[in-house]
């Protein structure tokens, strides 16, 4: 570099040099527009399928330049996470710093290389546009700024939730999953970005956005309170819960790895972690202050029975609840083993609903120790909810031997403290988790009373394919020792000498005829025997109607064998409610969801 | 001026009258109002009237989410919007605790550099044009075209790049982005006697500069200018050598500096400053390829960021002088405080009625533009 | 069960005695209506919340009556006859696997299913074996087409039993 003496006069000479001018190119730039470079941050485009209608760009963008709108024609499906919201951007406001583009979940949000927009003054709308596949005239520019693994803002991998090793938990029924840290919790937090496609999808629309924030900002009182409002079984569902919520969850839907938030672990993290006192003291917050002078039985202490006693109790009412079995719970305790739900846990969220002011009485059984007609009498409304408590029978040839029990009778026994008879090795027949769960309790007993597992599952429908069981539960059963053997249906039970020695099964070829109906194939020749000394069926339940007596059953409409219920759970009774299993189901989430159905209507309809 | 501020007073017979320059002025840079008393063409005092381009930057960055930020923070100053994202990064970094991997170090610095550039060849031609040359004005911001190209290559943005994050960059360089940045400085480096003849050792010009708005060392120092106006006045401080950041201890660079403290001074410190950025750039193209490794140091999703409490103030060395950020967290998601140093505040302001007082009324636009007062800066 | 036990042994022989299609016809019609009448006598035995399934058999029952009586009295019956006989439904073994079982005094809604059933596959059976034995001709085909009838009315039970029993608890 030349330096330049600050006195120098120069030479009178120098204006010559410019001649050397007419010998040069000019200096120029073209003056049409040009093709922009490879990340150029240009217009928008939007892959529509891929969008999901989650708002994280409105969010994200600090100039409000986003705005959702609704497109009709686009499908919705809440349980999926499916918005159909997508983003229209005004570019009067848009300043083109890509945070849409690098926070989107599922990378549909894009930039192109195109950048030039005139209009006329009638035309300024033509700034506020509605990005899709093709670009803002219609014609289709080159991927400008498009996310890399480098500009991704998202935090896209779970926090892992430790196991109990198989050989450590195969011989107790202690809780499998170690749970987070404060750490773990906050850092998985973290990476939600508050779509409120997981409370739009919830059955119970629990806000979990709302939770998750309180659960990131450290404040799990917070958190509980939030999960109060729509859950009294937040213990429950913190670790049993089928998490529709993540199925939904926008982190889901990326493209490559995406995991979505954990939920439901996080939900249990919040739970475990706020002492039992708080919890009592956040259930009874709103709870109303005088007495409405009117009372509501409740047959069942399930979780839709109690969730609708709680909402009621809150809100002045009498509530009593009649429960056949020694404790409360339903399913929750007689059907759930305690490694999936300690019964602590469990115990936890009925002391709280009871602490509310629900009375329970334990150990009455509708029907026989008091009558519908009775309950009636004493009370100005009855909720049904007894859910699927009897188990169903195959009964194929031999089924009727003592030794072929139902699952849901063995799976009551082991917490109500009944000696089960532990055969050294057993068959199971079905393949959704009621037959995972009575496998595997037995594998624990086994492994404790024998030194050893002997369990075989026999289901009708096809592992990968058509298995109902969660695939935690298979991974899990599997490594447990249990062996599975699917797509085998149950032929007959062999009995020799009065005593129960196996199963018989023959192979299915297919399940599901054209219209995915049931019209199994099965191939005669493909005959099994699976040895064993006890078989156990898990292929359906149904609930105990008997109880309603005869006028009743009379009186009521029915609707395939269950209730007919209206969409807040009345019958065609006009004191009658039911909710729950027995009625709708699946699961514990939607029992809850019901019970604040039935609860709502029936205070509407005392308050008439 | 604003009617309300102007009440009519009746001097005592005088040869004084005032008049006032800008908000729009082509002697002004940027929007910039400027009150004079003069007696003839004689300035005997000026009243700088800031505040045309105040937008509330500030105040905008409290109420907006810290990854929000960046995409406004280019703005404060327009010809040289790199620093102001860089030192915005820095200041958040040092509050967290995290530091942005080495390879996007030297990216930053890179960006850094290739943005004083851009800068100096912006304001050459604003300085000779209050001179009355106009043709260093094309030359200058034809070439700048150039360097912009390059930045629209690696950042995707021409101008406002936004290209920072604390914790690293967000995009890694394009394949093949050396080798054009390579040819590109060849040819500024061809370029060195064209300007040299037109506009440096151009006697028209320098008989114009010479002498206008000298500053002595002791003055500036009181005055607190910085940068390369203090540069020219004999003081060879430099934030990158003085209080290095990022990689500039790793490089090999001069602190040109001049005499005299005038207008040709600080135009000359200005040149040289390119050449020797250009002389960064060239080893920094050398080192890059085999510095391998992340870009970016992972930060939490940022819609629900939380940086901890704590404050922090990061400065760096723009075009204009010492920048500096000073941020303040009180552990929310938005930042609580943000004070932006703009080197500009202090040289449109004090500096320029200092050194007014005295000057011919033809000579002030070349004061501020020598100066390299960037009006933007000022009012934030 | 009493009434069909007769039913089987001597409805056989009655069968095998005819030969025009029309007094075949005859026969296949009373046993669908004897059928509908033992459901619809059912109808009011049992509870309330199961009703539907005997409803859903009597009406199922009914409209093969329909379809018998209608066959008899078309002029044109042999040509449908003859396409039935072209496109056999398949016939499933689920059935076999269920007992055949005596009803009782309160039968469950699992109890009538396989009860069902195991009617419409003795029938198909039967009217199969008809239709092996029958020489080739107007006869044959109208065994076919019969039995085609009961395995089509099987198929559609066992899907029923399928969607009534193995439903209920967690998931389903």
């Amino acid at each position: 570099m030349k330096k330049i003496n600050y006195n120098d006069k120069g030479s009178i000479l120098n204006p010559l040099k410019n001649l050397q001018f007419y010998a040069r190119k000019p200096v120029t730039e073209p003056l049409g527009p040009r093709d922009a470079s490879a990340s150029y941050r240009g217009f928008h485009i939007n892959d529509l399928n891929k969008c999901i209608g989650c708002s994280s760009c409105q969010k994200i963008c600090d100039n409000a330049a986003i705005t959702m709108v609704e497109v009709p024609s686009i499908k919705e499906d809440a349980a999926k996470g499916l918005r159909n919201l997508r983003p229209a951007i005004d570019y009067g406001r848009c300043c083109w710093c890509a945070l849409c583009v690098d926070i989107c979940p599922t990378s549909a949000i894009e930039m192109t290389r195109e950048y030039v927009h005139t209009c006329d003054g009638d035309e300024t709308d033509s700034y506020f546009i509605f990005p899709k596949e093709t670009g803002i005239h219609g014609d289709s520019f080159e991927k400008g700024w498009t996310k890399t693994e480098d500009s991704d803002l998202l935090d896209r991998i779970r926090r892992p939730m430790g196991e109990m090793l198989s050989e450590a938990r195969i011989d107790n029924f202690d809780e499998i999953v170690d749970g987070f840290t404060l750490e773990m919790a906050v850092q998985e937090a973290s990476r939600c970005v508050d779509c409120g496609l997981c409370e739009d999808a919830c059955p119970a629309h629990m806000h979990a956005p709302n939770y998750i924030r309180s659960i990131y900002e450290g404040n799990l009182e917070q958190a509980v309170e939030w999960m109060y409002e729509t859950n009294p079984f937040s213990h429950v569902c913190g670790r049993v819960c089928t998490h529709i919520c993540e199925t939904a969850c926008s982190l889901g839907h990326g493209e490559g790895e995406s995991d979505p938030i954990a939920i439901r672990w996080l939900k249990r993290f919040a739970m475990d972690n706020v002492s039992k006192t708080k919890i009592k003291q956040i259930a009874r917050k709103g709870k109303a202050r005088k007495k409405s002078g009117k009372s509501i039985a409740v047959v069942g202490a399930g979780p839709a029975g109690l969730t609708a006693a709680f909402d009621l109790v809150k809100k002045g009412h009498k509530v009593t609840v009649y429960e056949s079995l020694p404790k409360a719970g339903g399913m929750t305790r007689y059907g759930i083993p305690n490694y999936r739900l300690p019964e602590d846990r469990l115990d936890q969220d009925i002391e709280v609903i009871q602490s509310v002011g629900v009375d329970i009485k334990y150990n009455v059984k509708v029907g026989t120790d008091i009558s519908m007609a009775q309950l009636y009498k004493d009370n100005h409304a009855v909720v049904m909810a007894i859910g699927l408590q009897m188990g169903r029978s195959t009964r194929i040839k031999g089924s009727d031997h003592k030794m072929v029990v139902k699952a849901v009778d063995l799976l009551r026994m082991i917490p109500k403290g009944d000696k089960v008879n532990v055969p050294k090795s057993a068959v199971v027949i079905g393949g959704g988790n009621v037959a995972m769960d009575i496998a595997r309790s037995m594998a624990r007993l086994q492994q404790q009373k024998y030194g050893e597992v002997n369990i075989t599952l026999t289901a009708l429908e096809q592992l990968g394919k058509t298995f109902l069981a969660d695939d935690e539960e298979v991974k899990e059963s599997l490594e447990e020792g249990i062996s599975i053997l699917d797509a085998r249906g149950p032929k007959q039970c062999v009995i020799k000498n009065n005593k129960l020695v196996g199963l018989e099964t023959v192979k299915v070829i297919s399940i599901f005829d054209a219209q995915g109906r049931f019209a199994p194939k099965y191939d005669e020749e493909d005959l099994q025997f699976h040895q064993a000394d006890m078989v156990i069926e898990a292929i359906g339940q149904m609930s105990d109607v008997s109880i309603l007596g005869e006028e009743l059953t009379e009186e009521l409409e029915w609707n395939r064998g269950r209730i007919q219920i209206d969409e807040n759970g009345h019958t065609s009774v006009e004191w009658l409610w039911s909710a729950g299993d027995m009625v709708k189901g699946p699961d514990v989430i939607n029992a809850v969801a019901d019970g604040h159905r039935v609860a709502k209507d029936i205070d509407r309809f005392l308050n008439k | 001026m604003r009617p309300e501020n102007y009440q009519a007073v009746k001097l005592g017979d005088s040869n004084e009258y005032e008049i006032f320059i800008g908000p729009n002025h082509p002697g002004i840079e940027g929007n910039y109002a400027f009150r004079l008393m003069l007696d003839g063409d004689i300035v005997v005092s000026g009243k700088a009237d800031a505040g045309y381009l105040h937008r509330g930057f500030e105040k905008l960055m409290e109420g907006r989410l810290w990854i929000q930020n960046l995409a406004i923070v280019p703005r404060i100053c327009v010809p040289d919007p790199a620093p102001m994202e860089v030192a915005y990064s820095m200041a958040v970094e040092e509050i967290m605790g995290i530091e942005a991997p080495i390879r996007a170090q030297w990216i930053r610095t890179m960006q850094l550099e290739l943005s004083r550039v851009a800068a100096h060849l912006f304001t050459f031609g604003g300085h000779a044009a209050t001179t009355g040359m106009y043709t260093p004005m094309f030359w200058g911001v034809a070439d700048r075209d150039l360097v912009l190209d390059l930045f629209e290559d690696f950042t995707g943005g021409r101008v406002y790049s936004i290209y920072n994050i604390p914790g690293g960059v967000r995009r890694e360089l394009p394949p093949e982005f050396l080798q054009k940045l390579s040819n590109l400085l060849d040819y500024l480096e061809s370029r060195q006697n064209d300007y040299d003849n037109l506009l440096f050792t151009n006697q028209v010009f320098v008989e114009r500069a010479k002498g206008c708005g000298a500053l002595t060392q002791s003055q500036a120092l009181e005055l607190s200018v910085t940068g390369p106006n203090l540069r020219a006045c004999g003081l060879a401080y430099d934030v990158r050598r003085d209080d290095p950041y990022l990689v500039y201890d790793e490089l090999e660079f001069d602190i040109p500096r001049q005499k005299h403290g005038d207008a040709y001074s600080r135009i000359l410190v200005r040149r040289d400053e390119l050449f020797q950025s250009i002389r960064i750039l060239r080893q920094i193209i050398e080192r890059l390829p085999s510095i391998k490794g992340k870009i970016r140091t992972p930060i939490p999703n940022p819609l629900s960021w939380n940086v901890r409490k704590g404050e922090a103030y990061a400065r760096v060395e723009s075009s204009k002088g010492e920048l500096a950020y000073y941020v303040v967290s009180d552990g929310g998601d938005k930042p609580y405080r943000v004070h932006v140093r703009g080197p500009s505040s202090m040289h449109a302001v004090q500096t320029l009625e200092f050194l007014a007082k005295g000057a011919r009324l033809e000579d002030v636009a070349q004061i501020m533009f020598s100066l390299d007062a960037c009006p933007p800066e000022v009012d934030r | 069960m009493s009434k069909h036990k007769e039913g089987h042994s001597k409805s056989y022989e009655k069968l095998k005695s005819k030969t025009t299609l029309k007094e075949i016809l005859d026969v296949a019609v009373s046993f669908e209506k004897t059928a509908r009448d033992f459901y619809t006598a059912m109808i009011p035995k049992v509870s309330k919340n199961i009703r539907y399934i005997v409803e859903e058999l009597a009406e199922e029952e009914q409209q093969h009556y329909d379809l018998f009586l209608s066959l008899k009295n078309d002029p044109y019956v042999q040509t449908q006859l003859d396409e039935r006989i072209k496109t056999p439904t398949e016939n499933h073994k689920f059935s076999d696997y269920v007992q055949l079982l005596d009803l009782g005094d309160n039968p469950d809604d699992q109890t009538i299913l396989q009860y069902a059933l195991a009617r419409e596959d003795a029938a198909m059976k039967q009217y199969q074996d008809l239709a092996d034995n029958a020489p080739e001709g107007e006869l044959q085909d109208t065994f076919r087409f019969l039995a085609i009838e009961e395995a089509e009315h099987k198929l559609e039970l066992e899907k029923k039993y399928y969607e009534i029993i193995h439903s209920g608890g967690p998931g389903n």
